[in-house]
């Protein structure tokens, strides 16, 4: 009975023994960081290292500038090494690191500097081009890098030179930021700057800025024609003078120009043209009356002419009408021009039909070998006396006639 | 006879076509009327496009001073919103794996970084859901032409949930200066240099408000006309008032309000909404009550990358109401518990501290709580609250032994019994449940035992409701039924005999 007893006594105790939580191993394990080092340059090879006094492989979370990820460590001889993957360790910046043990209480950090040497020194230049005379610049902007994509650390030597004309500049600047610039100012002359940097003994490439001419300054018209006379077929060119900014350089082509062209009666006809070498043109049939036209050019907003007076002269003084068909067709002419010449055929003829003041009709020809026929139609005239007014170049004259 | 089959020949030929006539055309104007419904004709030239917020951490900018061209508010915007879905995309896709958005944000080079950790995460089976939940930038400099920018974003404080092998194996919030290269390509700023530098300031620390003593004799508060939905289209000042002063009038001090999540316009919250609870505040204020506004009631999401949203929405209503006379306390969440099964208790635990810790950086006057909807969870999170509130619907017998055990566990802290009641239902889906008489019975022993231990308290709830919406306690009768008849009052308006005892 007493062994049944002990017996049951041994069983129970295994059972509670089974049941027992057990002693939580890791207790006792003591781990601790070894690697010293904070600073590493770009691409060295990192291993952190801890000293561990039981086997265990916790892992190891590693967080740079773009990313996070767990590390496994090696064991060997009571030390935990864990091997950066050199994809990780080549980016420069702050790493944060944590020992995924226990409550994570080891963990630390350490920076990766960027290497010592400049691989690429990547360029921004803008704006592409810019204004002649000194107020106007561009921004040369560079991030020289190491041959792992960091840019270089602050404070570090740029030279940036620069070419316009004959002369030639050096100067230096200093990285901030993770990058350097400079404005580079335009001259009083319009042509091209050309640009590089160099930092750390690498070059960058070619660069270049257009200076283009500023906005054009006053500037003035003239106009050449064949004769003065108004007869509607010849024509007037305008010219204006070599347009050029304040400091003499000849604007860009293609500066548009508009002549605004004022008559007697303060209508105003608008003609342009574009420069080239700086001149711009722009031409105008002559009119085909008597005429007076005050002419300005004008660079949109920018830059206005001179105004010039023009004088036209009528080149018919005076011209025939006559009757036929029962007075149904009346014939204009001969239009005769300034050596009495026919008038070049498509001057235009204005018929107007008047009973006791009232404009019945009206009709426009243009003339063909210095003639014009009307040719009223009985449907619309019945039988009347009418009264015709007949005008043409500036000139009128008046009939009263009987249409049978 | 052969003039008659003429006839029916003919009628029926004519009817034939007409028929064919009829089905011809109703077929050509369907598939007229097809071809002219649909997208509205303002969406062929994509003028309106509705992005919904998806990130929005706390953004607080330096004061301009950049180097290099003045920088435009305009510019300055789109920066921040393309710098700030750079850190998204690179959220999804360490979350994910996949390299998809991050195209869109980071230029060629840049890539290569982030693409070198995603291959190695990928091949470890490791995956980390992250999100950064304060950016204080500075602009340090804009290029003459406007296509490059220099930033540096200070104390960005980054939460890390890392996975491996779809296992927890770290939490962690830390905090970094960065600074960052941009360059406006393709009408994409894209981050193009990205440095991490060591942070001047440290993470907040958690501060409590201590609190000997909480004076609370209240209830949990809906009108009867809009059960869990207080600020809806049917919101009526005058009723709430007629209700608060009756509360006032049964000796009770204090209301527990739910501001749903949703309701309240998520990320962005609807400004009626909120003049609708200034005006619940101000007439509590007006009744003598005070007022505990339970937030994010009906949210359940809780993942990493909604936080953003999250904080923006309880940051808007805090602050709003930081200052009002009429608020007691802050209540995180109701029965956040309920949500450890579907979600994990780790995320929900952690999204719980995050946003305790905010709502008492941005209110460093009122108390901070955490409705738990048992005494058993009650003490999850004690340091980070201000006083501990546990709801209780179990056996009566036991609430003292439960509130004394939790005491123990809590000693420093008050304990408020922030829901309990019963329901007086006992008909076709429960008729051997609780009367309108043992209900009283219920609350009279309670309140016993409440006053002999002091228990600060708030019954659920004033009214009973004719209504209640799937999604409280979903479509099932008996449990749809019985909730309908927790109040005091029934739906003719009529007090029930527990009314003698809701307050002690």
């Amino acid at each position: 009975m007493k062994r049944i007893f002990t017996y049951l006594f041994v069983l129970i105790g295994l059972i509670v023994l089974a049941f027992s939580p057990i002693q939580d191993a890791p207790l006792l394990i003591d781990i601790k960081c070894i690697s010293t080092q904070k600073i590493f340059e770009a691409n060295d090879e990192i291993t952190l290292q801890f000293s561990t006094s039981e086997k265990v492989l916790p892992h190891l979370y590693y967080s740079n500038n773009y990313g996070s990820t767990l590390i496994v460590p090696t064991y060997h001889n009571a030390i935990l090494s864990y091997i950066i993957p050199q994809k990780l360790s080549r980016k420069s910046g702050l790493v944060n690191w944590k020992l995924l043990y226990k409550d994570n209480s080891i963990s630390g950090e350490f920076n990766i500097i960027p290497k010592a040497s400049v691989n690429t020194i990547e360029t921004y230049i803008g704006p592409p081009s810019i204004n002649a005379g000194g107020d106007d610049f561009t921004m040369l902007v560079v991030i020289p890098t190491d041959v792992f994509d960091n840019p270089i650390k602050d404070h570090t030597e740029v030279s940036i030179r620069h070419q316009f004309l004959s002369n030639e500049t050096n100067e230096q600047i200093f990285t901030k930021n993770l990058i350097a610039y400079k404005s580079i100012y335009s001259e009083e002359k319009s042509g091209r700057i050309i640009m590089t940097s160099e930092c750390l003994e690498i070059n960058s490439k070619e660069y270049d800025v257009n200076v283009l001419p500023n906005i054009p300054t006053g500037f003035t018209i003239d106009y050449t024609r064949n004769h003065g006379y108004a007869d509607g077929n010849q024509i007037t060119t305008f010219e204006t003078s070599i347009l050029k900014d304040e400091y003499g350089n000849t604007v860009s082509d293609g500066t548009f120009v508009t002549f605004f062209i004022t008559n007697k009666t303060g209508h105003i006809l608008k003609i342009s043209g574009t420069t080239l070498k700086g001149i711009a043109t722009a031409k105008m049939i002559h009119p085909d009356y008597e005429e007076q036209w005050m002419v300005k050019a004008f660079v949109n907003g920018i830059a206005e002419s001179n105004a010039i007076t023009l004088n036209y002269k009528s080149v018919i003084l005076d011209f025939n009408i006559s009757l036929s068909e029962n007075n149904r067709i009346i014939t204009v002419g001969p239009l005769q021009s300034f050596m009495k010449q026919l008038m070049p055929d498509g001057l235009e003829v204005t018929l107007s039909v008047y009973k006791d003041n009232t404009l019945l009709k009206r009709y426009k020809k243009q003339s063909t070998t210095g003639f014009v026929t009307f040719n009223l139609n009985g449907q619309f005239l019945k039988t009347d006396t009418y009264e015709f007014r007949i005008e043409t170049a500036g000139l009128e004259k008046t009939i009263k006639t009987k249409l049978l | 006879m052969s003039a008659l089959n003429k006839n029916i020949i003919h009628g029926l030929l004519i009817g034939a076509y007409v028929l064919l006539v009829v089905i011809i055309v109703f077929g050509i104007s369907a598939v007229y009327s097809y071809l002219n419904t649909g997208a509205d004709r303002s969406s062929m030239l994509h003028i309106k496009i509705e992005a919904p917020e998806h990130y929005t951490p706390k953004v607080v900018w330096k004061p301009i001073n950049n180097e290099g061209r003045p920088i435009d508010e305009q510019t300055l915007k789109t920066i921040e919103s393309d710098y700030l879905d750079a850190w998204y995309v690179r959220h999804v896709a360490y979350k994910t794996n996949l390299k998809e958005g991050i195209y869109d944000f980071y230029t060629a080079n840049a890539r290569k970084a982030i693409f070198n950790t995603i291959n190695l995460n990928r091949a470890d089976n490791t995956t980390i859901e992250s999100t950064t939940l304060e950016h204080h930038p500075e602009f340090l400099f804009f290029s003459e032409d406007g296509q490059l920018a220099v930033l540096k974003d200070d104390n960005v404080v980054e939460y890390k949930r890392v996975y491996k092998a779809n296992k927890l194996v770290l939490e962690t919030t830390e905090i970094a200066n960065y600074k960052v290269v941009l360059l406006l390509e393709d009408g994409f700023w894209r981050i193009r240099h990205l440095v991490k530098e060591p942070a001047i300031n440290s993470l907040d620390i958690i501060k409590n408000k201590p609190l000997s003593k909480i004076d609370i004799k209240g209830i949990n508060y809906y009108p009867q006309a809009t059960p869990w939905n207080l600020f809806g289209d049917d919101f009526n000042i005058e009723t709430i008032d007629q209700d608060f002063k009756i509360i006032n009038k049964a000796n009770l001090n204090t209301i527990r309000l739910f501001i749903p999540y949703d309701g309240f316009g998520k990320a962005s919250v609807i400004p009626n909404k909120l003049k609708k609870l200034k005006q619940v505040l101000d007439t509590a204020e007006v009744n003598h009550l005070k007022v505990i506004v339970t937030l994010f009631d009906f949210y359940g999401d809780y993942s990493v990358l909604d936080w953003t949203l999250n904080h923006k929405h309880a940051t808007t209503i805090v602050s709003e109401f930081k200052n009002h006379n009429a608020i007691a306390a802050w209540d995180i969440k109701n029965e956040p518990d309920l949500d450890f099964k579907s979600r994990g208790e780790s995320l929900v635990t952690s999204w719980l501290y995050k946003m305790a810790t905010l709502v008492k950086t941005i209110d460093n006057k009122h108390p901070v709580t955490i409705g738990w909807s048992n005494a058993k969870s009650a003490t999850i999170l004690k340091d980070e609250i201000d006083f501990v509130s546990f709801h209780y619907y179990k056996d009566l017998d036991r609430l003292e032994t439960t509130y004394k055990n939790l005491k123990a566990s809590i000693p420093n802290k008050p304990i408020v019994l922030s829901e309990f009641g019963i329901s007086s239902y006992n008909g076709l889906w429960n008729p051997l449940g609780t009367t309108e008489k043992s209900q009283a019975n219920y609350f009279k022993k309670a309140q016993a035992i409440l006053k002999q231990n002091k228990i600060p308290f708030m019954s659920w709830t004033l009214y009973d409701f004719k209504t209640v919406p799937k999604k409280v306690v979903g479509n099932l009768p008996w449990r749809k039924n019985a909730q309908k008849e927790f109040g005091f009052i029934n739906t003719n308006g009529e007090k029930k005999p527990s009314f003698k005892y809701i307050s002690n």
